[in-house]
């Protein structure tokens, strides 16, 4: 008995003294960071991971934020639905602001899934220059990480003019909060990343298709100086994207957006983003927040054609405004590609008709689980934005084929304008109906200073016939409708709870 | 009364004899003789000592001894729970001596972490229970059945679910992200679980360590509070075998039951909605009465009365150096909502041997097989049966014409109906929710004394657990609303290997000499948990009947996973108890812990802990006090930790699972998703606790009270950090919560005369909590309706302040409203900021605190009623001051006519020549009027949710003739949950909260949520125990 004891202790003794071995357990389910970012394959996930927060960016918040707060889209109440002002606020240019800082829930979520591209695309940035792994590969992931950056702070700087500007990744509490740039400071270091990446991405033939390119980062770069009136920087990239014979427009409009599982990274697009439709939960849903409410399912499959349509009700109606299905010319093939029409028999308005916006709707399997990818820059805007960029350096014979490229494929003449007023009118015109619904509409707006005229103008049309503009008998428009229309969004508040910063 | 008065008298000879005892022993002689029980048995094992000298032996396996003594001498004759006796020597060389089992409480022997110490000279703050003062309570699980027991425990029952949902906190514990359940220790061995499927009738008696000295042992783990389970043993000399049996019948009273609109009532509702929007009323609600005799009760319709029953056959014996006993239970109980189930099969062996007067071995073994099946009943709108069954229109039908169960059902969209509701009886019914456990706890040791006073003991326990569980959702049926049937169906699975083991290292030495006592433990254990997790989804079936994994068509990769959690723990412990005479009495200990859970920077913790105890009653002094028979002060200083900090929190975990994709091809992605943290430790608590303990009139009325106040510093928070930085926030130790409280426990004795006894047992506890600081930079942070904000009590309920509606329009232009969206019938709401604005959020916010989800005081009372045979208790239970916000109240207030509605919204306002009650607001303006009331949270949602509840009543009836068929019997009846005094209105259990952890009700910053959980039933029971 006395040996099994003196055993005992032993045992404990000896296992005592390796017990620093004993209390070192790591996770055997997850990786740790000490063993990443290492091979090649390590920094090629980690700048895929800096994609992902894309796909809800624009799985409709990108359309609330830039369309809906637009005089394209309306949100029709359903008034059986509460919890709805961080919608019905966006449409209604009411989001509750008070000292640069809102409580709206879209804006906060467009804020925090940049700032992770943005904090995703550090983490690669901070390490790769270091790492051994093939040059090809380094250059390739490392221009896909600074594109992916400036594309994040790109959003940043129109929706909000300024914001926290992170550029090395954070270890720890005290490194959290960056200083506000401003957005002059934003806009440098977003000219900064895109003009690196554009030397180390690859031309788009040379790309997988759906990552980051040569020719995207050039569009990137071209909008920015775009927004900062640099017309002639703007053309010179533009005219690179045009000459690289990389891209081209379908010859059919509706054929410029993807199916469910088909027609994605054509040689129109310039970048989109990517969805995958199935049960891996990579999928988008976007149309189904597109489509009026109460819908039976006999008739949303006619517009989705899935196997196991279910009855929608609820909230998320963002339908075309009239005003934007009158700017359609007659004779516009876009209108019947961006614009259908659908009657709902339970819907609780007299005229139960309703446009929906029909760009995206392709038919897919599932209920609610579509692949259609999202287009970010189409070769149709690179073709616009260069009409404006000639025509704003007063070349406005060099402008109006750009322009009448687009015109043609619509099924349209060609432009009648001859003037330089008549000419940018004319392109910016040609740039609502073209991309409408690709959330552009509220940054033209501001980039070419006329949203306050134009918001205001149809903030008094929406006031003077409500009935026209989607709202029920019982609904009525908010008395403070219309009455904060600014170019910027405030910074979020359940930020500015954490931030030292703002 | 005689005897005892004797006793005491005898008690204060004792302080001067033993000089005059010294002076008198002048010769020796050899007496021996026999030790026996009062039924007879002999007594091995007892201490037989000549009074005064250091002299003594211990009696045989057949209960005899030998010892030389003088005849002037004294002997005494004591063991472990029976009445210590002296006999003077004189001319005797044979004393045969009986002893009685000791009733007297202060003699008593409580366990205490890694020992035991006679109650009188214990100094921390311990409360026993033994399982005979709880036995008749016909429940399955022992926290059940210690509701109301214990000062500065509240257990809440925050579920029915059979088997489920004990919430137990000591002296009002909680902590911003880690646990905040109290250890449980069973036989020595701290398990990783709670005790739920515990079989209680294995339990010989539970002690629970409050204070810092009392727990500080268990070190890292104790800052919740320790509870101690010592399971039955064999008792010294005897064999006794029972059976006990009761069955009993549950049923949700009608009564307290939370008030919904009967179809007619609905069907008004409906009418008026639309009169008062000025619009056609649809053709299903224009004659109310219609729907006279044709209510559909969806939530009555999910209830039943159900039976549960209980078996135990316990059988224990110490006898021939072997003690064993064996406990074979089996329990089972339907649930009042159908097609619930909990069952258990438990068995426990526990045997010792005594090898040799120097060497004991032991060995425990308890498997179990616990069986249940709840299909989704708790949980809130999205999946809770029960929730969603007050939700539905009661003028849906619950059965067709033809009395088959409907599938779901939906009115037109022209009624304002957005939602198809399925039919939750067959949801009840068909969804298989079930979960299949079979656990094997076990201790072996070895105990060794190779000299006297000191014993070594090592021991090896093993805790296993396999645990099955299969969810299916059929076609034809589904939990969560708005869903048209039939489904997709759905399986899951999920399957949990556990397996841990602890060894453990003790050396303890005892030693007394002049009055001096010491006693000193050392010890060195290693304990290590591993548990491996895998789950797997499938869905789509084409038959219901097979829901086999291939069966599928689909196997859903998001809902497949496999985990691994594992974890270590290193620790010497030490502990030095001192006493002199047993009246000064001083314990110091310390245990040091190295966890595999704290950041290789900060990998070891200290623990340590003072105490000190005067018996008051002792001193000369207090023998003039003659109407004070005991009295104790006590005081005790210590640090204790809470470990509950996850696994691999200081790690910066990748997450490889952030999948790109590009054209139809995924691409795998991987990213950092959390902070590293190679400093993160244990939440530290420091806790001084001072108490007395006074006896009057022969203790016939015994007084303790504690008073406690700790400090819990370096609390486990995951800070929030700006999103800027890629991350939601960082694991550290920040902060800090002070508690403190007093506990008062008043045990009496009323009468005591002959046939007749009454003792009544109370106690009362105060905890309050204050949160001193958060993270620098942050001063609070928000749960789901909740604030925990610095300087202010933890978790409290946040946001505007409701103040009626607004009655006409003078009342609406001369208060402030939100711009938009007040109208007068509206809800007002206070401008707490004064800005003249109502906002909700951002930096006008006019949000505050509405209310508290922790009690004032929390109380029990106990009585016990004996005249002959017959027996009578009651126990009660009480909290009083602790708010609930009724979430349900979000839908079931909800204006806009979508769900079945409170009652009480009949009296809501609908013009100002008929403003009901003018409580709740008016139903027109759809979403942008009505949302207010029910999106911005306010203060309609907070309810006084004070109560008393009878928790049981029993009579009892002993026939204690022995016969040929049983030596004693006893025949009981009880009511369980007999009855409940409370004002809550949210629903029928005022003790309800929602339990999870993380960020949603009833996460650890969202306390006392009421999510509409199981109901807790009546039980009526009657019951048999039979002695062999």
């Amino acid at each position: 008995m006395k040996k099994s004891i003196i055993f005992s202790i032993a045992l404990s003794l000896s296992a005592f003294s390796c017990s620093e071995d004993f209390l070192t357990v790591t996770p055997e389910t997850a990786l740790s960071s000490v063993t990443f970012f290492k091979t090649e394959s390590d920094f090629i996930q980690a700048v895929n991971s800096a994609y992902v927060p894309l796909r809800a960016l624009h799985n409709i918040n990108s359309h609330l934020l830039s369309e809906q707060h637009s005089d394209n889209a309306r949100y029709v109440r359903n008034i059986l639905f509460g919890a709805t002002e961080n919608q019905s606020n966006l449409a209604d240019f009411n989001v509750p602001t008070a000292n640069g800082i809102t409580t709206n829930g879209n804006v906060l979520t467009a804020y925090r899934q940049n700032y992770l591209i943005i904090a995703r695309a550090n983490q690669v940035l901070a390490l790769i220059d270091a790492a051994s792994i093939p040059d090809a590969t380094k250059r390739n992931v490392k221009g896909q990480a600074l594109f992916l950056r400036a594309l994040a702070y790109l959003e940043i700087a129109r929706y909000f003019n300024r914001g926290p500007l992170q550029l090395t990744p954070v270890g720890g509490r005290a490194e959290a909060a960056a200083a506000l740039g401003t957005g002059e400071q934003l806009y440098a270091q977003i000219i900064k990343d895109a003009t690196e990446a554009i030397g180390l991405l690859p031309a788009k033939s040379a790309q997988e298709a759906g990552r980051a390119t040569s020719g995207a980062a050039r569009t990137l770069l071209a909008n920015v100086y775009m927004i900062q009136k640099k017309w002639a920087d703007a053309e010179t990239l533009l005219r690179a994207v045009v000459t690289s014979g990389e891209y081209s427009l379908m010859p059919n409009y509706a054929d410029a957006f993807s199916n469910s599982t088909s027609n994605k990274n054509t040689r129109e697009s310039v970048f989109e983003v990517q969805y995958l439709e199935g049960s891996q939960g990579l999928n988008g849903t976007f149309l189904y927040s597109m489509l009026p409410f109460p819908i039976s399912a006999a008739e949303l499959v006619t517009i989705t054609g899935t196997t196991n349509p279910q009855p929608l009700s609820g909230e998320g109606n963002n339908i075309p405004t009239p005003d934007l299905i009158e700017a359609y010319e007659t004779g516009d093939k876009r209108k019947d590609a961006t614009i259908g029409t659908i009657t709902l028999g339970g819907a609780l308005h007299v005229n139960k008709t309703f446009p929906y916006i029909k760009k995206y709707a392709r038919p897919h399997a599932l209920h609610n689980n579509h692949g259609m990818n999202w287009p970010i820059y189409r070769y149709s805007e690179v073709l616009l934005f260069l009409a404006e960029a000639l025509i704003e350096q007063n070349k406005l014979t060099d402008a109006a084929p750009f322009l009448n490229q687009v015109r043609t494929r619509a099924g349209l003449a060609n432009t009648t304008a001859t003037t330089q007023t008549a000419l940018r009118d004319a392109v910016y015109q040609e740039r609502r109906v073209e991309l409408a619904f690709e959330s552009k509409r509220l940054h033209d707006l501001v980039r070419t200073g006329r949203l306050e005229s134009v918001i205001k103008a149809y903030g008094d049309r929406v006031k003077a016939n409500k009935a026209r503009y989607y709202f029920p008998d019982a609904g009525f428009v908010p008395s403070d409708a219309f009455t904060l229309i600014t170019p910027y969004y405030g910074l979020p508040a359940a930020e500015a709870d954490l931030s030292p910063n703002f | 009364m005689q005897p005892k008065l004797f006793l005491l008298r005898s008690k204060m000879w004792a302080v001067f004899t033993p000089l005059l005892l010294l002076l008198a022993s002048l010769t020796f002689a050899q007496v021996s003789g026999k030790v026996t029980g009062s039924d007879g048995d002999a007594l091995p094992g007892v201490n037989v000592a000549v009074k005064g000298t250091t002299r003594g032996t211990s009696t045989g396996a057949d209960g005899s001894y030998k010892i030389e003594a003088p005849s002037t001498a004294t002997l005494v004759f004591s063991f472990v729970g029976y009445t210590a006796k002296e006999v003077a020597v004189g001319n005797q060389s044979t004393i045969d001596v009986t002893l009685s089992v000791d009733n007297k409480i202060l003699n008593e022997v409580v366990v205490v972490g890694y020992g035991s110490q006679v109650k009188k000279e214990v100094t921390g703050a311990v409360q026993t229970i033994s399982a005979k003062e709880i036995k008749d309570i016909p429940v399955s699980q022992i926290a059940q059945k210690l509701q109301g027991q214990v000062a500065g425990v509240q257990i809440n029952q925050t579920t029915g679910r059979p088997g489920q949902g004990m919430n137990v906190r000591i002296r009002g514990q909680l902590s911003v992200s880690g646990g905040s359940e109290p250890l449980y220790v069973v036989d020595g061995f701290p398990i990783t679980g709670n005790i739920g499927a515990l079989n209680p009738d294995e339990i010989e008696d539970i002690s629970i360590l409050k204070d810092a000295a009392s727990t500080s042992l268990y070190g890292s783990r104790a800052a919740n509070g320790v509870v101690l389970i010592t399971t039955k043993r064999g008792k010294s000399g005897q064999t006794n075998v029972s059976f006990n049996v009761f069955t009993g019948s549950q049923v949700v009273p009608k009564k307290g039951r939370f008030e919904m609109m009967d179809a007619v009532e609905f069907a008004q509702f409906k009418k008026e909605y639309y009169e008062d929007a000025k619009q056609p009323v649809p053709i299903e609600f224009q004659n109310p009465s219609q729907y006279e005799g044709k209510n559909n009760d969806w939530y009555d319709a999910v209830l039943r009365r159900a039976p549960v029953q209980s078996y135990n056959l316990t059988l224990t014996s110490n006898k021939d150096r072997v003690s064993t006993s064996l406990v074979a239970g089996v329990f089972n109980q339907e649930g009042v909502v159908i097609n619930t189930k909990y069952q258990r099969y438990a068995l426990r062996l526990n045997s010792e041997y005594k090898v040799s007067d120097k060497v004991t071995i032991g060995l425990n073994i308890a498997p179990q097989y616990v069986f249940d099946n709840t299909p989704r009943t708790d949980g809130d709108r999205g999946t809770g049966i029960l929730f969603n069954a007050i939700h539905t229109w009661p003028v849906m039908p619950i059965r067709d014409d033809k009395g088959e169960l409907t599938l779901f059902n939906r009115f037109p969209s022209s009624t304002g109906n957005i939602f198809a509701y399925p039919n939750w009886v067959r949801a009840a019914n068909e969804l298989v929710n079930e979960t299949k456990q079979t656990n094997i706890l076990s201790n072996a040791y070895i105990a060794y004394s190779p000299i006297k006073g000191l014993t070594l003991k090592s021991t090896f326990n093993v805790e296993l657990l396999n645990q099955k569980f299969f969810f299916f959702n059929p076609s034809t049926a589904t939990s969560a609303i708005n869903t048209a049937v039939p489904v997709t169906a759905v399986s899951i699975r999920e399957a949990t290997d556990n397996f841990g083991w602890l060894n453990e290292n003790l050396a303890t030495y005892t030693k007394s000499f002049n009055n001096h006592n010491f006693e000193l433990l050392a010890g060195y254990t290693n304990q290590s948990f591993r548990a491996e997790a895998s789950r797997i989804q499938a869905d789509t079936y084409s038959d219901d009947r097979l829901p086999t994994i291939q069966g599928a068509i689909n196997i859903a990769r998001g809902g497949t996973l496999s985990n691994v959690q594992e974890w270590a723990l290193t620790s010497l412990l030490s502990r030095l108890s001192y006493n002199y005479k047993g009246k000064y009495l001083f314990t110091a200990s310390i245990r040091r812990d190295g966890s595999s859970r704290f950041g290789s920077n900060n990998r070891w913790g200290t623990f340590p802990s003072l105490s000190a105890g005067w018996v008051v009653s002792d001193e000369a002094f207090m023998k003039n006090f003659d109407k004070i028979s005991f009295a104790k002060l006590r005081a005790s200083l210590g640090v204790t930790g809470n470990n509950n900090i996850g696994n691999y929190t200081q790690y910066a975990l990748i997450n490889n699972t952030v999948n790109a994709v590009f054209g139809n091809n995924v691409a795998p992605g991987a990213a950092v998703t959390s902070l590293a943290n190679p400093n993160l430790g244990w939440e530290t608590t420091r806790q001084l606790d001072i108490g007395f303990d006074l006896g009057f009139l022969n203790d016939r009325f015994q007084l303790t009270y504690d008073y406690y106040t700790k400090n819990t510093t370096n609390l486990l928070f995951a800070v929030q950090i700006p999103q800027e930085s890629g991350f939601t926030n960082f694991n550290d130790n920040i902060g800090e919560i002070k508690f403190w409280g007093h506990e008062f426990s008043l045990n009496t004795r009323i009468l005591d005369r002959g046939k007749l006894k009454w003792s009544v047992n109370s106690n009362i506890s105060f905890n309050r909590n204050r949160v001193v600081a958060l993270a620098d930079g942050i001063d609070r942070v928000y749960g789901l309706h909740h604030i925990t904000q610095v300087g202010r009590p933890f978790g409290q309920f946040y946001g505007h302040l409701a103040n009626g509606v607004y009655m006409n329009e003078a009342d609406l232009k001369s208060n402030p409203v939100v711009p938009g969206r007040s109208f007068v019938g509206t809800i007002k709401l206070v401008d707490v900021n004064g800005d003249g604005v109502l906002t909700n959020g951002g930096d006008r916010d006019d949000r505050t605190i509405l209310g508290n989800p922790f009690p004032d005081f929390t109380y029990g009372i106990t009585t016990n009623l004996n005249y002959g045979n017959f027996d009578f208790s009651v126990v009660g239970s009480g909290s009083q001051g602790n708010q609930l916000w009724v979430r349900h109240l979000y839908s079931t207030a909800n204006l806009d006519g979508v769900f079945n509605l409170h009652r009480e919204v009949k009296y809501r306002f609908r013009s100002e020549a008929n403003p009901g009650k003018g409580f709740y607001g008016t139903t027109v303006g759809g979403g942008t009027a009505t949302g207010i009331e029910r999106d911005w949270q306010n203060s309609r949602f907070v309810a006084d949710a004070s109560f008393f509840t009878i928790k049981n009543i029993t009579l009892g009836y002993t026939i204690n003739k022995k016969n040929k068929l049983f030596r004693s019997a006893r025949v009981y009846a009880s009511i369980q949950q007999a009855l409940v005094f409370t004002n809550y209105w949210g629903g029928s259990n005022p003790e309800t909260s929602a339990q999870q952890n993380g960020q949603g009700d009833g996460g650890n910053l969202s306390p006392g949520v009421d999510l509409f959980n199981y109901p807790v039933p009546r039980t009526s029971t009657i019951g048999v125990n039979f002695n062999f």
